[in-house]
């Protein structure tokens, strides 16, 4: 009794084990990801077309939510279960490198797309010591200063050309004390604290008021951060915004991230993502008004970089996966779900497709920033400790925190995470 | 005390049948326990010991081309001179001394409530411990919106009873409210379990004893203050210890609403914890955070059972 039972198990798993064989038979590429739901689903299109074109390829999708991504990662590493394509939020591409779970993409992608990138978009993709190309995207991103106009007309404030006739930091502070007092405004600026304060969003939007202020996260040459960021301008600057704050004329971080464009527009400007400005167009129509990010020391600053598409060291069929990520940069209804969501170009024919960045268009202000003031994040291994330790000073800070204090702790907490990592080679001889 | 006297003794009778210690019967013994005792040696005992082994080295998190060195007590030095580490174990106190007052009320209060002969008693029963199944995670999400500042449902509702007199409070966002508004949810969430505790507990209670007390003459007041009440003791340390130890563990509400923010004022030791071991990826020091936290707990726990001897259960 016992000894057939087991026999016709034996029989069953073995005709399952035949089944699956079959299956296996396509080759899989793991791609892991980030996003939206609509982006999420974009995807998963991209992925279903790819699969029609290529019978033999198995695309599975691995989704892991953005606040979370590096966890996420980290797990994937530590279970050697790398995926083959992975997306990744530039800054942190120098610490993957370093760590060996990228290889360069060049030999993998299309010619034509290698040759469509944008300068900025082939920056965010190099490892600065090898000067190879691990990563790319159909994206890049910026930060502008998006106003109402009701509002700005109502004080009378000066509506900059472009990126040259930027604000001041005397007007925009001016700008700010106006805005307080005018009829329906509940607050005059919306830095999106919304976020939360473990998110890449402060290093990203807050580290170019630092760099135009005149210093910065950490000093690129040294790589120490003590002596940088906390150093005059650094603490200036950030007192400056702890003054905003507590003049109450930034949105608090429980309010959301809609204020600018909520019924009744409670928020007269907005230190935005050009991801934006798709949402709030349509809610405000020409009320709308898009600025360069005002000039808060000598020179005018804004940030880059985006969520760019990397293929592992992992990867046993790298070849496959630079196809499929060449197939997905040029499949037209990923670029046309990305121009709907206002996407800021990163490939030159992506940008000619897109009116909203063109020469006249709406956000051309955005894209003119690219060639004139983007700053990347620091391109170094310990990027995750210097964004982690920046983003608790911010916090501390923008709730009132001693402004000295929090920096000083936080440029330790960074030049100790590069000494524990012996100033992660070759990056300590790199001057 | 007399009272429960017998009862006791009666259960502790049952529990302890006469054992024939035969060798068959030891195999067998041996045999039904070796799954469990394997099981927690794996993934219990082993992982423990080795994280005290990984608090002395500075083992990153993922392989990194750099080598792993033994530093010995470096990382427990560093911890222990963070303010960070301090504020969050400060905050865990604070958590614990407020949540243990009103969870462990919340629960009793209503145990008692429900543990009268109500009709439909056990659909309110269900009712009063749906939340406790309810994921912390979607409890957290409601509640985040009803805390919204400043036009979120509970501060409209203050505003309306206050006739507008008391000012939007910024329940998550003001580092003098951020815990408080913690507790209120946590305890809402969990006071369940408790209150199941307390309902065995009062159920366990013999009937005779309320009679007889009917009889001495005893009014409602008396008969709660001398019958349940010492009838409820076991329950009542038993409940403390398992919310103080809980309490401690408090991670899943700050990592999904605060994030240990506004000013570090809902950091506690295990968010502490999870974020120096995977944002910042330094295993060792985390894991030295967890031998720390299992001393602090293990003391309490040891402290709190000299209490339980003193009520002499």
């Amino acid at each position: 009794m016992m000894g057939k039972r087991l026999l016709s198990l034996l029989t069953t798993s073995a005709a399952l084990g035949l089944v699956m064989g079959q299956a296996e038979a396509k080759t899989v590429i793991q791609v892991m990801h980030q996003g939206d739901p609509g982006w999420v689903s974009t995807y998963g299109e991209v992925a279903k077309r790819f699969e029609a074109a290529n019978p033999d390829v198995d695309i599975e999708l691995i989704y892991a939510p953005h606040d979370a991504y590096n966890e996420k990662f980290s797990a994937a590493v530590m279970s050697k279960q790398l995926p083959d394509v992975m997306e990744l939020d530039a800054p942190f591409l120098a610490n993957y490198v370093w760590s060996g779970y990228l290889q360069p993409i060049k030999p993998l992608i299309d010619q034509d797309i290698l040759e469509d990138m944008t300068e900025s978009n082939v920056a965010q993709g190099t490892y600065p010591i090898d000067k190879e190309l691990y990563a790319v995207g159909l994206t890049d991103s910026s930060v502008v200063l998006y106003g109402n106009r009701k509002y700005l007309e109502a004080i009378g404030a000066r509506i900059p050309k472009g990126v040259d006739d930027a604000w001041t930091r005397e007007e925009f502070e001016g700008y700010l004390e106006k805005l307080s007092k005018v009829e329906g405004v509940k607050w005059p600026i919306d830095t999106f604290r919304g976020y939360g304060i473990k998110t890449e969003w402060i290093t990203y939007a807050y580290g170019p008021i630092l760099q135009s202020a005149g210093c910065d996260l950490i000093d690129r040459k040294t790589w120490k951060s003590v002596g940088t960021l906390d150093s005059d301008p650094c603490v200036d600057a950030l007192t400056m915004m702890q003054t905003w704050v507590k003049n109450g004329w930034v949105v608090p971080q429980s309010s959301g991230t809609n204020q600018f464009f909520a019924e009744g527009h409670p928020a007269a400007l907005a230190f935005g993502g050009h991801w934006i400005y798709a949402e709030a167009a349509a809610s405000m129509k020409d009320d709308i008004v898009v600025m360069p990010l005002p000039k808060f020391g000598p020179k005018g600053v804004s940030p880059n970089g985006t969520w760019i598409w990397g293929i592992t060291t992992a990867s046993e069929h790298p070849d496959i996966a630079g196809k499929f990520v060449s197939f997905m940069l040029k499949d037209k209804q990923y670029r046309d779900y990305a121009r709907e969501d206002s996407a800021y170009p990163g490939l030159k024919s992506f940008a000619a497709d897109s009116p909203l960045y063109n020469a006249g268009g709406p956000m051309a202000v955005a894209f003119e920033q690219a060639s004139k003031t983007a700053i990347a994040r620091p391109p170094h291994p310990a990027y995750p400790a210097i964004t982690s330790a920046f983003m608790g000073a911010v916090d501390e800070i923008f709730n009132g925190g001693d402004v000295k204090a929090a920096l000083t702790a936080a440029a330790e907490k960074i030049d100790e995470d590069i000494e524990e990592n012996d100033g992660y080679p070759p990056f300590d001889e790199q001057q | 005390m007399t009272l429960q006297q017998p009862a006791l003794t009666a259960t502790a009778a049952v529990a302890r049948p006469a054992r024939r210690r035969d060798k068959g019967r030891l195999f067998q013994e041996i045999g039904m326990l070796a799954p469990a005792v394997v099981l927690l040696t794996i993934f219990l005992i082993v992982p423990f010991l080795l994280s005290f082994w990984t608090a002395m080295t500075n083992q990153p998190l993922v392989p990194r081309p750099t080598p792993v060195r033994f530093i010995g007590l470096t990382n427990f030095l560093r911890i222990l001179k963070d303010d960070l580490f301090w504020t969050s174990l400060w905050n865990v106190s604070r958590f614990t001394f407020w949540i243990l007052p009103v969870q462990c009320g919340l629960a009793f209060a209503t145990a008692l409530l429900l543990h009268q002969k109500l009709p439909f008693r056990n659909f309110f029963r269900g009712l009063f411990f749906l939340p406790a199944i309810t994921s912390m995670v979607v409890v957290c999400v409601i509640w985040g919106t009803l805390f919204q500042y400043p036009t979120g449902p509970l501060n409209q509702v203050i505003g309306f009873l206050s006739g507008g007199h008391i000012q939007p409070i910024d329940w998550l966002g003001d580092p003098n409210w951020a815990m408080f508004s913690i507790v209120l949810l946590s305890a809402w969430q969990a006071y369940g379990f408790q209150m199941i505790v307390y309902l065995a507990g009062l159920q366990g209670i013999p009937d005779e004893l309320y009679d007889a007390a009917r009889i001495d003459g005893a009014n409602a007041f008396q008969r709660f203050w001398h019958v349940t009440m010492p009838g409820l003791r076991p329950t009542h340390v038993f409940v403390l210890v398992i919310t103080t130890i809980q309490a401690f563990k408090l991670y899943t509400q700050v990592a999904v609403l605060t994030q240990g923010g506004p000013k570090s004022s809902t950091e506690t030791v295990v968010h502490y914890m999870v974020r120096t071991g995977f944002e910042e990826q330094k295993l060792g020091l985390a894991s030295a955070v967890s031998v720390i936290l299992f001393l602090i707990v293990l003391v309490i726990a040891l402290l709190q059972r000299q209490l339980l001897r003193r009520f002499d259960v």
